[in-house]
């Protein structure tokens, strides 16, 4: 699809988002002006912003991807993203305190198209697409240095362990669960349940409930040994970008020129991501029992899917608990609620209160909340099928390859590989020629023998 | 393949006392940063004590505060804590902010020292040559389609978790909402019936009783009765408090509420034997205000006259407390609506249906948007719908009827007669035909809403329009002898009208013509009231009258109380209760009451 068309594409399917206007952060009822010159305290964090300086957080947005785009395929500098992480990191993360960002985004997104009286803020839909488009044509450059989530845990790391392909390649779809979650409670309106559980936000912020710091303190501690935790186990958003990277135009490559298969660059990767070759089998007659699992999985794709979608189904009513709404009204038809006390309320017991006054209203808002749920719970279940039988569907294909490379959808475009290679430091002046000069022996040895098996 | 003969660059060689300082640090920083975390654990969970929303202590002398409003060392006392309180708080938040950065920067220090250590240990890689790539790739992906599966597995477990315990109250259809807020408002299967039409009617169960026009039949009482002596009084009970609200008589029992400024109670009597069985004072309603509105005597604080369904009463206060009592006196639910914004005090009666307890609550003027008609669900005070209404204060209350089988409410207020729908508050009609400060209650007789424009015109309403009906519905008027405090009320042929001077003007029903007009020489602030064929008049220093209700004047009777009457009488099972400014009596004729064998 060529990038008109694909414009044209993306605009017909978010057009409307718009909801015929922009969201604009504006008090409903401006705060009095006191006379003894007391500021009223910021009530949301960050606080809100003019649209301008929304505006400028897009364009920062926008350079920094592509001044990482530039580094990754260019430049092929690991120097240069670790200082476009620092940046990222204390703009994004320390001085925006996480927000916005396009982790949460996806769920901004969910809101404004399941309703209509949300609508959706620019800035929002901006940070939600721009890494998007960008992945689709040089790979995951957000996460390389822009997401100040990956920056912090790429910043730490200091003795990294290696955690087992097989283990990793069977989480990885965790991220996609998560996901599908957000957009259900977003979709509901039950809230952003993935920025709420955002382990960063809290460290950005300085502040968090003692759960969320503690969730926080956890992911740090894990980020010293192992590469980008979060990132690679449970960001819902890099799961998109995963996807769009799957199918980017550039692709980071490891050598600037060819591969002497030396291996090297294998240890270099922190986060597994680099493949060895593959060549393909000589006999396909070896391929019977590979290919019959295959078709026995894509057989199984449709009952997950529906095994799924009955389970996802029965979620609606612990689910739906989390919107405030329904949590209300549950508690307020629970006959075991505390009584009211006379002079001592408190938070529950004005809010019950409220429920006692407006019951109509609010059971009746709950119980269209619950309806929804139970639409999304089907969807919600149906897409975990769908993608446990897809990653079991691509777990049981095979992908040939001449060299040894990133995986696309897992490779975090960090540039640690880059040096690694030797003809990568015979090109940046760090190995001389004669010292590579080895290297082509080796390569048309390697060569020689790999078409003497096949 | 060959083995390879390139390899990374050689890490820095290892300066001994280099990475002895580097180890020093980390070791120091992890220390120290430990120490941070573990001091911000300890004040976490120290301050969780000193939450000024939540602290214990606070919340004892806010709930002590409670029983003793004026106790002015007590609001110091918590003044002072809720300052400490804050002081401390605000302490903690700057403690907690420092240690964060503490933290942070030691932290970046811990990163920086742990990175220069692990520079000095690189393990050179010595990758080697691996031939079975495809044999590795088979059992990684092997591997992974099982972690793959567990994962699914966990997932479906936690599925069936939180799916299985969880049971609901919540209906997901609307449906299920209306079964369940029917069940709220006690209209529920399992919900206990409520009185049936004709035991409401065999009581007086609201002011100007169950008809809402003041009128009983087939009662006979001894016209000469004597309070003094006691000649033809079945009891006689001392009022407890002060009060201008009428009596109400359900089975064996007599409600009515009294109180002031300081104190407001709800009383049952006997109904037998004019003993008092219980009084209960309604203190701490939630929301009510420490300080007593400023409410003149002429109205005091118990003027509304108590309502009843058969299982509850209702009283509401000029303060704006409304309280309901279990028939044994056990308290059920109380709220404060606020005070009411009304210049002689509120004055308001309650008004029933069906187990809904309905309040036309106006005040302020009619620019300043307070006024509104409520609902409540009579077992549990949830509202269950109320309504603005474009009127300031006023005085008269509402009557409840049915016209072609759907309930209506008419109210008075303003220049507006307003009917709305009992069922969900949805205005019906309206009538642009008042004026002045409306204090006289409109009635239902004969199908028609009968109501007064005080000293201005008497006239009556087809209820059946939609709309402004000023110029469609209105069946008659009168300007002659209009009332300008009490109420009409009506047999169902003949309506009768009282001044404050004492004339009683009868009127025709169906055309409003005059038929005769009587002077009973009294002043009268008190609604009349219909027994039979006789109309009973109180005066307010003490006289009394008895007219017959016919289409010719009559004055059968004629008393001297010797206490003035400022509330209309209550006429049920066969008896008369009167309050006058400082008695409660009881006339009946031989026998005494007729109860039913069920008491409550």
């Amino acid at each position: 699809m060529s990038l008109r068309r694909f414009g044209i594409a993306a605009f017909a399917l978010l057009a409307p988002l718009w909801n015929g206007g922009l969201a604009l952060a504006e008090q409903r009822f401006p705060p009095p002006e006191f006379e003894t010159g007391y500021k009223m305290p910021a009530i949301t964090t960050p606080a809100p912003r003019g649209l301008a300086m929304e505006y400028v957080d897009v364009a920062v947005l926008v350079t920094a991807l592509g001044v990482a785009a530039w580094l990754v395929h260019r430049k092929r500098s690991r120097r240069g993203l670790i200082v476009l992480s620092l940046f990222s990191l204390v703009y994004f993360g320390f001085y925006r305190k996480g927000c916005i960002c396009p982790i949460g985004a996806p769920q901004n997104v969910a809101y404004g198209l399941f309703n209509p009286d949300y609508a959706i803020p620019v800035t929002a839909l901006a940070f939600f697409l721009v890494p998007l488009l960008f992945s689709l044509f040089s790979g995951r450059t957000f996460c390389s240095g822009v997401c100040p989530h990956g920056a912090l845990q790429d910043l730490v790391l200091i003795k990294p362990v290696k955690v087992p392909l097989w283990l990793e390649q069977g989480l990885s779809i965790v991220p996609y669960i998560f996901l599908g979650a957000g957009v259900l409670f977003a979709a509901t309106g039950a809230g952003f349940v993935i920025c709420r559980f955002d382990p960063f936000i809290p460290l950005f912020r300085m502040t968090g409930s003692f759960f969320i710091l503690c969730l926080a303190g956890g992911f740090l501690l894990t980020s010293l040994f192992v590469g980008r935790p979060f990132c690679r186990f449970l960001c819902p958003y890099g799961a998109l970008l995963r996807l769009g990277s799957l199918v980017s135009k550039w692709r980071v490559r490891i050598t600037p020129d060819y591969c002497t298969q030396c291996r090297l660059c294998e240890q270099s990767c922190p986060f597994g991501a680099i493949r060895e070759p593959l060549v393909a089998t000589a006999n396909p007659a070896a391929l019977a029992p590979d290919r019959r699992r295959l078709g026995w999985l894509l057989l199984l794709l449709p009952v997950l899917i529906a095994v799924g979608a009955w389970g996802g189904s029965k979620l609606s009513v612990p689910a739906s608990r989390l919107h405030p709404t329904v949590a209300l009204a549950e508690k307020y038809l629970d006959p075991k609620k505390p009584a009211p006390t006379p002079g001592s309320a408190t938070p529950e017991t004005l809010a019950l209160t409220r429920a006692d006054e407006n019951a109509e209203a609010i059971l009746t808002t709950a119980a269209a909340v619950r309806r929804k749920f139970d639409v999304g719970g089907w969807w919600f279940g149906g897409w975990v099928g769908l993608v446990v039988g897809l990653r079991l569907v691509s777990l049981s294909t095979r992908t040939a390859r001449a060299d040894f490379e990133p995986d696309r959808g897992s490779c975090y475009a960090c540039g640690r590989c880059y040096l690694a290679c030797p003809n990568e430091r015979v090109r940046v002046g760090l190995l001389s020629p004669a010292e590579a000069a080895g290297l082509n022996a080796n390569r048309a040895a390697s060569r020689v023998a790999a078409s003497a098996r096949t | 393949m060959t083995a390879p003969t390139v390899s990374s660059p050689p890490p820095p060689a290892a300066d001994p006392t280099a990475l002895r300082a580097l180890r020093q640090t980390v070791l120091v920083i992890a220390a120290l940063c430990g120490l941070a975390v573990l001091l911000l654990l300890v004040q976490h969970l120290r301050s969780q004590a000193d939450d000024p929303l939540k602290s214990p202590q606070l919340l004892a002398l806010k709930q002590q505060l409670l029983a003793e409003p004026k106790n002015e060392a007590l609001k110091q006392q918590i003044r002072l804590l809720d300052l400490d309180l804050r002081r401390s708080h605000v302490r903690d938040v700057a403690f907690n902010a420092f240690g964060a950065w503490f933290v942070l920067v030691g932290v970046v220090v811990l990163v920086f020292a742990a990175k220069g250590i692990a520079r000095f240990r690189v393990v050179l890689p010595s990758p080697h040559a691996s031939p079975d790539a495809a044999e590795r790739v088979a059992v990684t992906a092997l591997r992974a389609r099982r972690v793959t599966v567990g994962v699914a597995a966990i997932t479906g477990v936690a599925f069936l978790v939180l799916a299985l315990p969880a049971k609901t109250r919540l209906p997901s259809s609307p449906a299920g909402v209306d079964k369940v807020l029917a069940k709220l408002r006690g209209e529920g299967e399992d919900a206990p019936p409520l009185p049936s039409p004709a035991e409401f009617a065999a009581n007086w169960p609201r002011f100007l009783g169950p008809s809402g026009a003041a009128f009983v039949t087939n009662a006979a009482f001894p016209l000469a009765f004597n309070l003094a002596s006691g000649e033809g009084v079945l009891w006689r009970t001392p009022v407890p408090a002060p009060g201008f609200n009428s009596p109400l008589i359900w089975s064996n029992r007599v409600f009515l509420s009294g109180g002031d400024a300081t104190n407001r109670s709800v009383f049952a009597f006997d109904l037998t034997t004019g003993t008092q069985v219980w009084q209960r004072a309604v203190a701490n309603v939630p929301g009510s205000p420490a300080k007593p509105p400023e409410v003149p005597d002429s109205t005091g604080f118990a003027a509304s006259t108590m309502a009843t369904d058969g299982r509850r009463v209702f009283a509401m206060f000029a303060n704006g407390d409304l309280a309901t009592f279990n028939l044994d006196g056990s308290p059920v639910w109380s709220k404060n609506l606020g005070v009411p914004k009304n210049q002689y005090g509120f004055a308001t009666s309650l008004a029933i249906w069906q187990g809904r307890l309905l309040l036309q609550y106006d005040q302020g003027e009619p620019e300043n948007n307070l006024s509104k008609l409520i609902a409540f669900d009579g077992a549990t005070g949830r509202v269950i719908w109320q309504k603005p209404r474009p009127v300031g204060q006023s005085w008269a209350t509402p009557v409840v009827y049915e016209v072609a089988g759907k309930p209506q409410i008419a109210t008075l207020a303003g220049e507006l007669v307003i009917a709305y729908s009992v069922a969900d508050g949805n205005e019906l009609w309206r009538a642009q035909m008042l004026s002045g400060e409306i204090t006289p209650s409109p009635i239902f007789a004969g199908g028609l809403v009968v109501a007064i424009s005080p000293s201005d015109q008497l006239f009556a309403i087809k209820p059946d329009g939609a709309g402004d009906v000023t110029k469609s519905h209105v069946v008659w008027k009168t300007d002659e002898n209009v009332p300008d405090v009490t109420s009409p009320v009506s047999n169902g042929e003949l309506v009768f009208a009282v001044t404050s001077s004492g004339t009683v003007t009868c009127f025709d029903l169906k055309d409003g013509k005059k038929l005769w007009e009587h002077e009973c020489e009294l002043e009268v602030s008190s609604s009349p009231a219909i027994a039979g064929d006789r109309v009973y008049v109180f005066g307010t220093k003490g006289g009394m009258a008895v007219l017959a209700a016919a289409r010719e004047a009559r004055e059968l009777a004629k008393a001297d109380l010797a206490e003035g009457v400022l509330a209309s009488p209550a006429f049920a099972r066969g008896v008369m209760v009167v309050r006058t400014v400082k008695t409660l009596f009881c006339v009946a004729d031989k026998g005494g009451p007729v109860l039913e064998a069920k008491r409550p």
